[in-house]
């Protein structure tokens, strides 16, 4: 071990470049990976709609003044619903990948203290419409889809269908059906209870840190009132063409609210895919941005380890071609190379996850972050130990291939 | 002698360009590689550069930086029971509005409310939806809006709720043919109002006037129309949204002027100094505390002022990404800077049998730290030339996202400069460290080696 640690310590300059850069690098891919992974979570959970492709969403229509009376927008759903090649239609405050309006709260399951941030979509024949996979108990009957609330709907007692990932994190012990959920943390909160249980249906506050409760949804039946932005979803029949289906949703729409709608603002006919794609764009675009800088930090790392370890053992020819006179194999020179850039870019690694440790501390206290999980640490290290491992095998053989007799030549 | 001096400089300084440019000419594609990773550096430090300078600017230069804001808990009982008063809160019922306003304590103060309205000419041929402000007070002088023809609304004209009202010169174009629509009728509401002064086209270069209302925009939007707050309530003309309401009210409605039971206005003072801003700042606690005394606002108000950058900040204004991938830009130009140092230092290493006969021959080391750092120099304005396209191409990538500041994205004739100095900095900077360390080597050593 001697032999390998002294001449990095008599020379130090080399070393010590090597040293810092990965750590820089493994600091930046720690976090810029951390981030990747963040941005990548709303893109691969699953959002629990069924056939997508068959699903449109009105959107965006907004009254002008005083909000339409339920009675009305149940007028319009009737009249959604007999469009031909529409399977059902429901009437909601809001929408999954719905940009705009969003009910979104703190629950609590009755009787303690654990609590989570969950979206609440208040609407009536949702589970249908969406064709969310019910995996425990019922859908909601057509007493539940025709309460009228008379404020939105948010601070009524009834029943509720949650999704299973929310049901098991407010009721870890399992068997979700017929438990109760405070909507609020105040002693008179409303009370839902739990009628049905989905497989996933995805939340549509889309923050930039939202692993954990990216599924915490829940269903209230009936149509909230005095709510100015009211949301259709019409589900075409498989044989149907769903195209043809949103222009008839259009067209209807703007028959029955055009005239009492707000000026300027334009409502939205689009099919689900559309909208999932709209609302996931800036993930997306982060995703390809932070990727492509993993990618080129990666990049100019082996690029700065192998110019300088390439020098450094070109600097060393002569003594390498003493130890090979001195009888050492060609492989225990490349070992030695190799075990010396293990060495260096091992201390660079500590360094680095220090370095992106601190970072993300300082970047939780000033931004909307949450904590770098630690496992991050050790796929960084091995991350960077295979980097330096590529960067010095030309070099590494270059060295091998000295020949003894180099140490024969005069200084 | 002093010209003597500096000619012999120059020609010693050519001589070593002349050298670098030999040196770059050999092995080139390493001179390549250092080049390319340097402009890639540069490239996307001054592209998140750029989008942080656009946004973090004051919005207003010269007036933002006197501009608070007033927030208080104005909740009274009949408003909903939020349980709690955790983020400041800007909007204000009317009379809280008019009374702060109208007392007149700061140099000048307004209070407003964005809106989104159907404006026409008096026959209703031309109409346009259109952003503005219903404000009470000064808005247009306190604002630094630059008037075109005629004056804002006088005092006395606001305290008579006189329809009156300043358009900007896009609109009245769009509704008149012409730009000077002074005198001239416009339709809003159920009312008509007259048009006392054209303004220049404005916007504040990013959002910070009632931001609660303008939720997404991180540019500021451009202000077309300024009314008179009142006046234009008593011709139906409300906000873009009522704001927060009392209880039974919707949770949301939509440019409704039924507002008495809302808080919806936002109140603004231009003041000068901390003394008067202390003051201020106790003018309105009294205020708020008053009227948590008398029993109408239910909890301890917690009155304070904010600046604009405060304001924007706790609003969450600028999204993260931008700090975020400007500090993500910043550590990989780092990281470029050790590798081409690095390289560079290698370099240099390798050539010691040159440096060795040029010491024998009389160099002393400070001409050769020179001679390699103009070497570096050369090699950093080179990379920031090539930094140039890739910064370009970085903006247009920036611009192409579906991003709420991708407008920002434009490269400015300033941000040139900053990309040269920043390219021979770093060139410099990557320099100092091979350049000393080829000099440091003892002569006797140096040509050992050689």
């Amino acid at each position: 071990m001697r032999h390998l640690i002294q001449p990095l310590l008599r020379h130090r300059l080399m070393p010590i470049l090597v040293l810092l850069q990965v750590a820089l690098a493994c600091a930046i891919a720690c976090n810029a990976l951390f981030l990747l992974q963040q941005r990548l979570v709303p893109i691969l959970a699953p959002d629990g709609i069924g056939q997508p492709e068959k699903l449109v969403m009105a959107w965006n229509i907004a009254s002008r003044g005083e909000p339409w009376s339920s009675v009305r927008l149940r007028e319009v759903q009737r009249a959604l619903r007999s469009i031909p090649g529409v399977e059902s239609v429901a009437l909601a405050g809001s929408l999954p990948m719905e940009p705009n309006a969003q009910m979104n709260g703190e629950v609590f399951a009755e009787g303690s203290r654990t609590s989570a941030d969950a979206a609440v979509y208040i609407g009536n024949h949702l589970r249908r419409t969406l064709d969310l996979k019910l995996v425990a108990g019922r859908d909601f009957d057509d007493a539940e889809d025709a309460i009228d609330y008379a404020g939105v709907g948010i601070n009524d007692s009834g029943s509720t269908i949650i999704t299973h990932a929310l049901a098991d994190r407010l009721f870890p012990d399992g068997d979700a059906l017929g438990k109760v959920i405070r909507i609020g943390d105040e002693p008179d909160a409303a009370r839902r209870t739990v009628v049905g249980v989905v497989e996933h249906l995805m939340r549509n506050k889309l923050e930039q840190d939202n692993r954990a409760n990216i599924d915490y949804s829940m269903l209230f039946p009936g149509v909230p009132g005095q709510w100015p932005m009211p949301a259709f979803a019409v589900r075409a029949q498989p044989v149907a063409d769903a195209g043809t289906v949103r222009a008839a949703v259009e067209a209807t729409i703007k028959r029955e609210l055009g005239n009492e709608m707000i000026e300027g603002f334009q409502p939205s006919y689009q099919m689900y895919a559309d909208m999932r794609a709209d609302m996931l764009a800036r993930s997306t675009a982060a995703v390809w941005l932070l990727s492509g800088v993993s990618l080129v930090v990666l990049i100019v790392a082996l690029v700065g380890i192998m110019g300088l370890t390439g020098y450094w053992v070109q600097q060393r020819t002569r003594q390498i071609g003493i130890r090979r006179a001195l009888g050492a194999r060609r492989v225990d020179i490349l070992r030695s190379v190799q075990v010396e850039n293990l060495l260096v870019v091992g201390a660079g690694i500590v360094l680095g996850m220090a370095l992106a440790w601190a970072i993300n501390l300082w970047l939780m206290r000033h931004y909307e972050l949450s904590r770098l999980p630690l496992a991050y640490l050790p796929l960084g290290a091995v991350l960077m130990l295979v980097l330096g491992q590529l960067a010095v095998l030309l070099p590494a053989r270059r060295a091998a291939a000295v020949p003894p007799v180099v140490a024969t030549r005069a200084a | 002698m002093d010209g003597f001096v500096s000619e012999a400089l120059k020609i010693v300084f050519a001589y070593y360009l002349n050298l670098a440019w030999r040196r770059c000419r050999q092995g080139w594609p390493m001179v390549l590689l250092l080049t390319l990773t340097m402009a890639i550096g540069i490239a996307s430090c001054m592209t998140a550069l750029t989008i942080f300078n656009a946004l973090s600017g004051e919005p207003l230069p010269g007036i933002s930086p006197h501009l608070q804001v007033v927030t208080m808990d104005a909740r009274e009982a009949g408003d909903k029971d939020q349980s709690s008063y955790d983020v400041p809160q800007s909007w204000l019922g009317l009379a809280d509005a008019t009374a702060l306003v109208d007392a007149g304590r700061a140099r000048q103060q307004v209070a407003l409310a964005q809106a989104y309205v159907l404006l026409g000419n008096p026959d209703g041929k031309q109409s346009e939806q259109t952003l503005g402000l219903l404000a009470h007070g000064p808005v247009v002088p306190m604002f630094g809006v630059p008037m075109r023809y005629g004056r804002p609304w006088t005092a006395s004209e606001q305290a008579g709720h006189a329809p009156v009202v300043v358009i900007d010169t896009g609109l009245a174009r769009k509704l008149f043919g012409t730009e000077n629509a002074v005198g001239r009728s416009v339709a809003m509401g159920n009312g008509s109002f007259r048009v006392v002064g054209i303004s220049e086209p404005w916007k504040p270069r990013t959002q910070f006037l009632d931001v609660k209302r303008n939720q997404g925009n991180v540019l500021g939007q451009p202000e077309q129309f300024f009314v008179p707050a009142q006046a234009a309530l008593a011709a139906g003309v409300g906000p873009l949204t009522a704001g927060a309401c009392g209880k039974d009210e919707a949770v949301v409605s939509f440019q409704s002027a039924e507002v008495s039971q809302c808080r919806w206005l936002e109140v603004w003072a231009a003041v000068d100094g901390p003394a008067e801003l202390e003051n201020h700042r106790r003018f309105v606690a009294g205020y708020a505390d008053a009227q948590h005394d008398s029993g109408r606002f239910m909890h301890p108000p917690q009155a304070a002022l904010y600046g604009v950058r405060e304001w924007m900040v706790a609003n969450r204004v600028v999204p993260d990404d931008v700090a975020l991938n400007l500090g993500l830009a910043g550590a990989f130009l780092l990281l470029c800077l050790v590798n081409v140092a690095g390289l560079l230092a290698a370099r240099f290493l390798r050539r010691q049998a040159d440096v060795a006969i040029r010491r024998a021959l009389g160099a002393s080391r400070r001409h050769v730290f020179a001679q390699h750092l103009v070497e570096t120099g050369l090699l950093g304005l080179a990379g920031g030339v090539l930094a140039l396209p890739l910064t370009w191409l970085g903006l247009w990538v920036v611009r192409k996202q579906p991003v709420a500041y991708a407008d920002a994205a434009h490269f400015s004739v300033g941000a040139f400069a900053m990309l040269l100095l920043l390219s021979l900095l770093v060139g410099l900077l990557v320099g100092v460290l091979p350049a000393w360390r080829v000099c440091r080597q003892p002569l006797a050593m140096q040509i050992k080696l050689a």
